[in-house]
């Protein structure tokens, strides 16, 4: 129990590390043009406005105590105001995220509800067309870039087929492409990955074993190695949420999904600033605590991992 | 989005090396060798385009506005990709991409390649906070998506060609850190250091002579497998408007203009998404093969 | 009509969702049981206070949310609204006599002081309201009791009831407005018109019902949602799936489609005004009229009519628009002639300095194609021509602190038939686009503001579009046809000055 208290401790220390750092970067980028004032501010703000957020963001004292203030103002999650809703920064971005996760889990979902079985069965009957042809079609959903497929599913579904509608968020039909959309990569990144995790499993003697015996090969696949390989098969799909969330930015852009990435771009197109921060650091904290869950999940799961 | 293993895999799931066989092998190269001819071709268009593009990418003609592809339009001219909501020749707009594809991919690769392995030689070398302050870095970006940062970035800075290949650039740095420092790491004996001293050795000097031609093929590697990654990424953000701004000609640039057509003249955004597609898959794939070739070890990277 | 079997299957196929049936052939009748009318738009609102805004996205609301004392219906002709006479009692006098019985939504009755207190806000400097010059000719108001108010002008103003009708006229509730103060106000306004406010999510939709007290009668549904769809595809796109009943800026390109299809149509009117590139005169090289003059001849707007409007638009000869008095057909539509444009900018000495157009992207239907275009024609005359893309909001605040870098794209609204409630209202000094002035143009407009003779004001106008047509505060490109697309269901006018009238003489929705 020791060791796992142990791992955990180093994660959280990790965690909180990657934090930190996220924080300090968006520090930086903001003061990259110098004042960051009529970044956080409307042009017209009257001038006791201008003087309030330069003193609660200690504009006037040296960079060092603008840091730590900054950093203060980051844990208690206070951004700013934004500019173009006119309520803080936080409150609109967690306006917003419930659309951002229920996209992201729904793509997930889908990616490893397809991906897994997909990657297990082409393991199964290597070399066979259909493991040829699965393979392809993964190859080809991995380096297609993900705001492309969104622009083909709409052309070919939405437009020429009229199946389902183009944009926006409402009921389940407007669920349907911009999670396919997000979970191809995903999705095309595990069945690869399984189908490596299985084809290494089934090369071990205690599979071939149990082949010997005489068992059935897809009984063989279904005990034996679906048990081992579904330690790494979780931690890299957990990682994967992850990598979804960032590509959610792109898919919600394309199916004018209204979840935290397309408020991000938005709020650049507005020059609301404060919104744009912290959207990047609410990813940022959302991502820390995904791989935080995961490798703890892994810790957990695989006791040689925590020696590391 | 490279097709690399984060850092954080277990080793054990690095996959056996399927090009043992020398026929395999060959076929492998020849591959490779293919989609090397690939990213030449399409330099060459690069370079070549004002010569191989049919029409000027951004001149206007309302009266051939949504031409489907054709041999003959109202202006008397070939379109044989069709025109845009402007009149421009797709086909030559598309040639024109190709530059600017190429030039911020290239470009974005070696910048990313220059500080990562800056960064990767200098971890390796002095150890101690310096490394776990690059590592920690490392393991950090690999799991962020780094497409937010990149948009926080540019919205600061605005968008321009430098900007934009300096945020691609620093997006792949990672991967190049982690080998230089694997090989730095190794030669790091105290022999070895001992040894370069006594001939008056400096610290560059070791890394060009002795580190560099054994990462090489690992480096060829991993610049392929960005160049994909940094080619697609552009695009991304250029349909994002946060990137190559009109009326400079991008394919990311096209695919967003033709969103408004995609019913009516789909042929603005739908050649461009291809190109694209085939660009990332072909340039994917060469950088898989090197590694088969080249440094299979790579995979767990 | 069509027999009863046919009527028995419409309307046993409305879903609940107020689904339209579609029946064969081209132009038939469709109805609807829908109690609920969605409006998209290239926009969101921006304000729902009347006097802070005189946008398009957002007047659509304000005309409809408040009412002004006197209304402009289609066919051109005033009508009473919050007034049910008026009658110059004196050369500088008018007497309004009010409507009795007509109270708020929220309940305060409406009275003479209403109108006294919105009248005086708009040009009361502190308000800081964007319709400050409408009603400049106004010298005091008084409100002598509850049901009459009496406008002093400072000259005889025989234009004073259209101005009322117009923006800047829309009558706000003196009491709430102060007791909750303007910002508060913007969010929850409160008004006398035929709908009232119920919530509003921004960037998403605005959620207003119909007021069932109105005095002109209760609207035909009873909700009104206006949503925000800035990129023309998905807001066709709507229309034609039948997500909503009525979209707003659509631009010629798609209008073939909303036709052929079976359920929409594509219905516009003249604007009654222009789409000019409005001018910051006051950067170079924009102070210079002989560069402004190049702009203006490097402009190809015959071929902008024909190819991106599809012809849906006539070219303009000067600032004031078809169909205003004092429009001079005599004058030849603006002129292109590169040649010409090439040789005034080397006679202004022009070097190259960029010149920005900074465009939204479908608030003015086809801006950004228009801006595309045109950079493209200046850059064929040697104009380093930039385009840049502007977020809407992004611009209301240029609008306000007029940070224009370049050109930007405006759409005037003529608001009395008149040069005077066009131009003068925007490029008058103190005006929204004063960016611009000229002593003899300056003394000319003021003069016909307040002559009633109309020969005098065409010598006026006829000498003042000289002047324009040599410094060009703005450069007019198109007076376009404002399309809208609608369900066929819907029986509704277009205003040619973008209102959006919803009161019963001008909307329903066509029931089995």
């Amino acid at each position: 129990m020791r060791d796992v208290a142990l791992y955990a401790g180093r994660r959280v220390l990790r965690a909180g590390v990657a934090l930190w750092l996220v924080s300090t970067v968006v520090f930086v980028v903001m003061r990259l043009s110098g004042d960051p004032v009529p970044l956080l501010l409307p042009p017209d703000a009257p001038r006791s406005e201008i003087f309030r957020v330069r003193a609660e963001l200690g504009l006037d004292r040296p960079l060092p105590v603008q840091y730590v203030t900054f950093l203060g103002n980051v844990a208690r999650g206070d951004f700013g105001r934004s500019i173009h809703f006119k309520t803080p920064a936080m409150t609109v971005v967690l306006d917003y995220l419930p659309a951002t996760i229920e996209l992201g889990l729904t793509a997930f979902v889908v990616a490893v509800l397809v991906a897994v079985p997909i990657g297990v069965v082409s393991a199964a009957h290597r070399n066979s067309p259909l493991d040829h042809a699965a393979m392809a079609v993964a190859l080809v959903g991995q380096s297609a870039p993900t705001f492309f497929l969104g622009i083909l599913f709409i052309l070919l579904v939405s437009l020429k087929a009229g199946l389902l509608p183009t944009g926006g968020r409402g009921d389940w039909h407007y669920l349907v492409l911009p999670a396919l959309t997000l979970s191809v990569f995903a999705m095309a990144y595990v069945a690869r990955l399984t189908r490596s995790a299985v084809l290494e499993i089934l090369r071990t003697d205690y599979v071939r074993t149990a082949r010997a015996k005489g068992l059935s090969e897809t009984l063989v696949v279904a005990k034996h190695t679906l048990k081992n390989a579904a330690v790494p098969i979780v931690t890299i799909t957990g990682l994967q949420f992850g990598a979804l969330l960032g590509g959610a930015v792109v898919t919600e852009t394309v199916f004018a999904w209204p979840g935290m990435g397309r408020l991000a771009i938005q709020s650049i197109y507005n020059r609301d600033y404060p919104v744009v921060q912290c959207v990047v650091f609410i990813s940022a904290a959302l991502f820390v605590v995904i791989n935080f869950a995961v490798d703890m999940l892994y810790g957990v799961l695989d006791p040689r991992i925590r020696a590391r | 989005m490279a097709s690399s293993i984060p850092a954080s895999a277990p080793a054990d799931l690095v996959v056996a090396a399927t090009v043992a066989r020398p026929r395999e092998r060959q076929r492998t190269a020849r591959l490779a060798a293919g989609g090397g001819v690939f990213v030449l071709v399409l330099a060459l268009v690069a370079v070549a385009a004002p010569w191989l593009a049919p029409q000027d990418p951004e001149r206007t003609s309302l009266r051939v506005r949504l031409v489907a592809p054709t041999l003959e339009a109202a202006d008397g001219r070939a379109h044989a990709l069709g025109t845009d909501h402007l009149g421009r020749d797709v086909l030559s707009r598309l040639v024109y991409g190709a530059r600017v594809s190429l030039i911020v991919g290239f470009a974005a690769v070696v910048v990313g390649g220059l500080v990562g392995s800056a960064l990767g030689v200098v971890a390796g070398f002095r150890r101690g906070w310096l490394d776990t302050v690059v590592m920690t870095l490392a393991d950090a970006q690999l799991a962020f998506p780094f497409i937010l940062l990149a948009i926080g970035i540019i919205a600061v800075l605005g968008p321009s060609f430098p900007t934009l290949i300096l945020v691609i650039g620093l997006s792949g740095w990672v991967s190049y850190a982690r080998v230089l420092r694997a090989q730095v790491l190794g030669l790091r004996t105290r022999e070895f250091v001992d040894a370069v001293q006594a001939l008056g050795g400096s610290a560059v000097r070791v890394v060009l002579r002795h580190i560099v031609p054994n990462v090489l093929s690992s480096l060829i590697v991993i610049a392929t497998l960005e160049l994909a990654r940094a080619i697609v990424l552009e695009a991304t953000l250029s349909f994002l408007g946060l990137g190559i701004q009109p009326p400079t000609p991008s394919w990311g640039g096209m695919i967003y203009e033709g969103r408004e057509y995609l019913d009516s003249a789909w042929w603005i955004s739908t050649w461009p998404g291809l190109v694209l597609m085939a660009t990332s898959l072909v340039v994917s794939r060469t950088g898989d093969w090197l590694r088969d070739l080249l440094d299979p070890t790579l995979r767990g990277e | 009509m069509t027999g009863m079997t046919r009527r028995e299957l419409i309307t046993g196929a409305a879903a609940a969702a107020g689904a339209v049936a579609v029946l064969p052939g081209p132009a038939r009748a469709q109805t609807t049981q829908k109690r609920e009318l969605i409006v998209a738009q290239g926009g969101d609102i921006a304000f729902f206070d009347p006097h802070m805004s005189t946008s398009s996205n957002d007047i659509r609301v304000s005309f409809n949310l408040y009412d002004n004392l006197t209304s402009r219906h289609p066919d051109g002709k005033l009508y009473p609204g919050l007034a049910t006479e008026w009658k110059l009692t004196a050369p500088t006098t008018w007497t309004f006599k009010l409507r009795p019985g007509v109270k708020f939504h929220n309940g305060d009755p409406f009275s003479s002081s209403d109108v006294k207190a919105s009248i005086e806000r708009t040009y009361d400097p502190a308000a800081k309201t964007r319709v400050s010059t409408v009603f400049s000719t106004i010298e005091r108001i008084e409100a002598p009791d509850p049901g009459t108010v009496v406008f002093h002008t400072k000259k005889p103003d025989p234009l004073l009831p259209a101005r009322l009708a117009f923006y800047g006229g829309q009558i706000v509730p003196e009491k709430y407005l102060k007791s909750v103060g303007p910002d508060t106000f913007n969010q929850k306004p409160v008004g006398t018109g035929p709908i009232r406010f119920v919530s509003w999510t921004k960037d998403d939709k605005a959620v207003l019902e119909a007021n069932p007290d109105y005095w002109g009668g209760r609207i035909d549904v009873d909700r009104l949602v206006m949503r925000a769809i800035p990129e023309t595809a998905p807001r066709v796109a709507s229309l034609l799936k039948g997500e909503v009943d009525a979209i707003t800026q659509l631009a010629p390109d798609h209008g073939d489609r909303v036709n052929a299809n079976p359920t929409t149509r594509m219905i516009g009117a003249l604007y009654a005004g222009l789409y000019v590139l409005a001018v910051n005169s006051n950067v170079k090289p924009l102070d210079n009229p002989l560069v402004k003059q190049a702009l203006s001849l490097g402009i190809d707007r015959e071929i902008i009519v024909k190819e991106l409007w599809r012809g849906r638009g006539i070219v303009p000869n000067s600032m004031i628009a078809k169909g205003d008095n004092h429009f001079d057909a005599s004058l030849p539509p603006l002129k292109y002639d590169p040649r010409e444009a090439r040789e005034r900018l080397k006679k202004a000495g022009y070097k190259g300095e960029e010149i920005v157009i900074e465009t939204t992207v479908g608030y003015t239907a086809n801006d950004k194609a228009m801006s595309e275009a045109i950079q493209a024609m200046w850059r064929d005359v040697g104009v380093n021509a930039k385009v840049e893309q502007l977020e809407y909001s992004v611009r209301a605040q240029k609008l306000r602190d007029k940070s224009f870098k370049g050109l930007w794209w405006s759409d005037p609204t003529s608001t009395l038939s008149d040069p005077d409630g066009m131009f003068w209202r925007l490029l008058g000094p103190g005006g929204p686009q004063d960016y611009w002035r000229h002593a003899r143009f300056d003394q000319l407009g003021d003069a016909a503001r307040f002559s009633v003779d109309e020969k005098f004001r065409a010598q006026a106008y006829k000498e003042m579009t000289q002047i324009f047509l040599e410094h060009f505060p703005w450069v007019p490109v198109i007076q376009p046809y404002e399309d809208y697309g609608i369900q066929r269901y819907v029986e509704w006018t277009p205003n040619p000055n973008q209102q959006f009238e919803i009161r019963r003489f001008n909307f329903r929705f066509r029931r089995a």
